[in-house]
């Protein structure tokens, strides 16, 4: 076996295995630093691919940012000392199944596709290259959507002051 | 890089880390007792416990750094790429920069950094 498939099959099973303890953990803050594991392990497999970018991305946001508004948002819950109730056996039976489902579903597709390597080459996207199309005002060039999404950014700052002062002179 | 060499060095770690703690516990003298036990905080006897819930003004210092935190995601690139690209880059995040500033400014205005 290729050493990039050992590899591969540990960072796969590291995932698996926080995934699995993230859902079936009784105790809500152990589950979010599991699903911190998890998506680090996203991170991982991007790097594996070369694609230094959206893992730089992942590990930013997502294992960075996401998970501590996740935290944040356990602890300003009461009872975060409480174990959760188990799930009905309905519920679980229900999730299992769509789980299931959708396990099948990916699986078919997967086989039944029939996948093509291209010939041609394709675009290289090293950090480098992303960072001159972001700047670039010529053709191909995103300054735009790049000043834009400082805009998005200023709306979804504000917004979110404004929704939070205002529960804070209610109460 | 390949990836034998990152397997050896993550073999070497695990070895090396490993190595260091089994041996500090096979050949370290051993005491207990239950005031060892107890959690350390500045020398002050702890109360209660570590999980309890945060005020909710916590929150939106969460929300504002993950603004800043996709803010982030944007200036890597162009770190890398500003040299390459030259003037037209450093105008370009300066306007970038700055628009988010305002948001900055705005919750500076709003008193949403103020800790009450």
């Amino acid at each position: 076996m290729a050493t990039s498939a050992i590899i591969f099959y540990t960072i796969a099973g590291i995932m698996i295995i926080f995934s699995l303890l993230a859902v079936t953990s009784r105790r809500i803050l152990r589950a979010a630093v599991y699903l911190l594991f998890a998506l680090a392990g996203t991170a991982a497999l991007y790097f594996m691919l070369d694609y230094q970018f959206l893992a730089a991305v992942q590990l930013i946001v997502y294992a960075g940012g996401i998970v501590v508004l996740i935290i944040f948002s356990i602890l300003l819950t009461t009872h975060i000392n409480e174990k959760l109730e188990k799930p009905a056996w309905g519920k679980v039976f229900i999730t299992a199944t769509l789980v299931l489902g959708g396990l099948m579903l990916t699986l078919f597709v997967l086989t039944n596709h029939e996948f093509v390597l291209g010939t041609e080459p394709t675009a290289e996207a090293t950090v480098s290259v992303i960072g001159e199309r972001l700047l670039g005002y010529q053709a191909g060039g995103y300054v735009l959507p790049f000043e834009v999404i400082s805009i998005l950014l200023l709306a979804a700052m504000i917004g979110a002051i404004v929704i939070a002062k205002r529960n804070s002179t209610k109460s | 890089m390949s990836s034998e060499a990152l397997i050896i060095f993550f073999l070497g770690g695990v070895v090396m880390v490993g190595a260091g703690i089994l041996a500090s516990n096979l050949l370290a003298p051993k005491s207990s007792n239950l005031q060892k036990a107890e959690p350390y905080e500045c020398g002050v006897p702890t109360q209660g416990t570590s999980w309890i819930q945060f005020r909710v003004g916590y929150y939106l210092f969460a929300i504002l750094f993950l603004i800043f935190d996709v803010e982030t995601v944007f200036i890597f690139p162009w770190a890398v790429a500003m040299k390459k690209v030259g003037l037209s880059a450093f105008i370009e995040i300066l306007l970038f920069l700055i628009i988010l500033g305002l948001g900055l400014l705005y919750a500076w205005k709003k008193k949403a950094l103020k800790w009450e």
